[in-house]
């Protein structure tokens, strides 16, 4: 098991060197790449020169958290909303050079390793396939595109040009992702059937704008030009998940979405409900909605064994020990005590969740956003992608897409062989 | 305010009604054991709940014997 540590450096090289089993390494290759030094002592040319194209709200993000990894050096930003460029400007204390364009950036801003891309969806693939196309190796925000033909020219021109193209899904780095990865491969709660998946939340998602005129610039997640909604904004991380744990792709895809709370103009679905088929037969059953944050968001993977809560970082067996025997003898003295008599007896009693508290899957105190970008840097430094990872994040983002496919089609959808990204060995 | 003194022999004579309280827990706690057929080891693995059980029937008495010195004190007066 791996023991987490709560420093970020020594958990790094921990998970390294972490002697598991082939099968589960093999699972997640990426990460035998922490085993090295994060090169605190390493010369100010070995450095990983970067720039950052989109500072929003996710870039900036992603920004505080490039600044904190050793041996990083942000270079350029960029980013055609003033407000935002001048934010970056002072969060870099002008260290950054500035620009509005990534092409300019391109030109002028010489020996860049590498870029991170944090813009809206429908930018992503013509930036990226630019920053490649110019000898450079890229980190893009999830979803990959906004269309299927789009994801897949970023992964063949990241072939084509043998630089490193990594998405931004930060549970692939993230401990109690990787903890409960290798439960489930040693079989703990056995045969996944399958993986209900959910993430909902209650506001009108809308940011400020400052006038009228920047809405569909501000509040491109509402628009179809520009996104698919929920979809790609928020079901991509979590159908990635569902692929990873039950190590398939889905073979086909249906479901029904709506506009049903928020009115106001808005494109892009406010719920969705799908259900997603696997080669053995486990499905993937996915919704998501802003109109109700109850039950959050969770991704729970249930097999005959037990169950999986990674988002609460919980596993329940499905038998789980039995209760001491005073405590059973409290219990049946109180049952007694306060008994309900019914009237003309139960002959069913309903079946209830259990009551089951489960057990922690790991001690996780780190960011995940850190850790992945941490391990891009690891890649940058190495000069080679990492097996298997890119699979990961580009179907994700075919079957968060081919699901939006279904729904606006009313049809059952299938995943199209050409694409279908091969494991590599 | 008053000082309160607790002589020895007060201390001695709750310290054996707690030792009282605490082997009837104990022995409710193998009697669990027994009827429900859980593991031997409980007998010291759940000596935290044996120990609050315990507390709990000290109370208990000690409301007990609360009402009954204060009916007797009253009844003196009278």
């Amino acid at each position: 098991m791996i023991n987490k540590q709560t420093d970020r450096r020594e958990f790094l090289k921990e998970i390294g060197i972490y002697a598991g089993s082939t099968a589960f390494l093999a699972s997640i290759p990426w990460m035998k790449a922490f085993s090295q030094e994060n090169g605190k002592n390493r010369a100010p040319s070995d450095r990983v020169r970067l720039a950052v194209i989109g500072v929003g709200s996710r870039g900036h993000a992603l920004l505080l958290n490039l600044l904190e990894i050793e041996n990083v050096a942000v270079v350029a930003v960029c980013d055609n909303y003033e407000p935002h460029y001048n934010r970056a400007i002072e969060t870099t204390k002008g260290t950054a050079q500035a620009f509005y364009n990534h092409r300019k950036l391109l030109n002028e801003i010489k020996d860049l390793d590498a870029v991170v891309i944090a813009t809206p969806l429908h930018e992503h693939a013509h930036i990226t396939i630019d920053c490649l196309n110019a000898g450079l190796h890229v980190f893009c925000e999830k979803s990959m595109a906004r269309t299927i033909q789009d994801s897949k020219s970023m992964v063949d021109t990241s072939h084509a040009t043998g630089k490193i193209l990594q998405i931004g899904q930060q549970r692939l780095f993230n401990p109690v992702y990787l903890d409960a990865l290798e439960r489930i491969r040693a079989g703990e709660i056995g045969q996944i059937t399958q993986v209900r998946a959910f993430w909902h939340r209650n506001n009108d998602w809308r940011r400020p704008i400052p006038s009228p005129d920047l809405e569909r610039k501000i509040n491109w997640r509402l628009y179809k030009e520009y996104s698919g909604g929920l979809m790609t904004e928020l079901a991509s991380h979590q159908i990635q998940v569902a692929n990873w744990f039950i190590d398939e792709i889905p073979t086909q895809v249906r479901g029904s979405g709506s506009i049903c709370y928020w009115k106001d103009g808005r494109e892009v679905y406010d719920q969705v409900a799908l259900v997603y088929d696997y080669p053995n037969g486990a499905k993937c059953i996915y919704d998501s909605l802003i109109s109700n944050k109850h039950y959050g968001l969770e991704e729970q993977i249930m097999g005959d064994k037990g169950t999986i809560e990674p988002e609460l970082n919980r596993i329940y067996s499905e038998n789980p020990p039995v209760s001491p025997g005073i405590k059973q003898l409290i219990h049946n003295l109180k049952s007694e005590v306060f008994e309900v008599i019914p009237i003309g007896g139960a002959t069913w009693l309903p079946e209830v969740a259990s009551f089951n508290n489960g057990n922690r899957i790991a001690q996780y105190d780190n960011n995940d956003t850190f850790l992945e970008l941490a391990g891009f840097v690891k890649a940058v430094k190495a000069g080679k992608p990492y097996p298997n990872l890119l699979r990961e994040g580009y179907h994700a983002t075919i079957a968060s897409l081919l699901g939006l496919q279904a729904m606006e089609t009313n049809s059952i959808v299938n995943w199209p062989a050409e694409y279908v990204m091969g494991k590599e060995s | 305010m008053k000082d309160i003194t607790i002589t020895a022999s007060r201390l001695r004579k709750e310290l054996i009604i707690f030792f009282i309280c605490f082997v009837a827990a104990f022995g409710l706690n193998i009697y669990a054991i027994a009827k429900f057929e859980t593991d031997w080891s409980e007998m010291l693995g759940q000596l935290h709940v044996v120990l609050a059980i315990a507390a709990a029937i000290y109370l208990i008495i000690a409301l007990f014997r609360f009402i009954f010195i204060a009916f007797i004190r009253l009844n003196k007066k009278k």
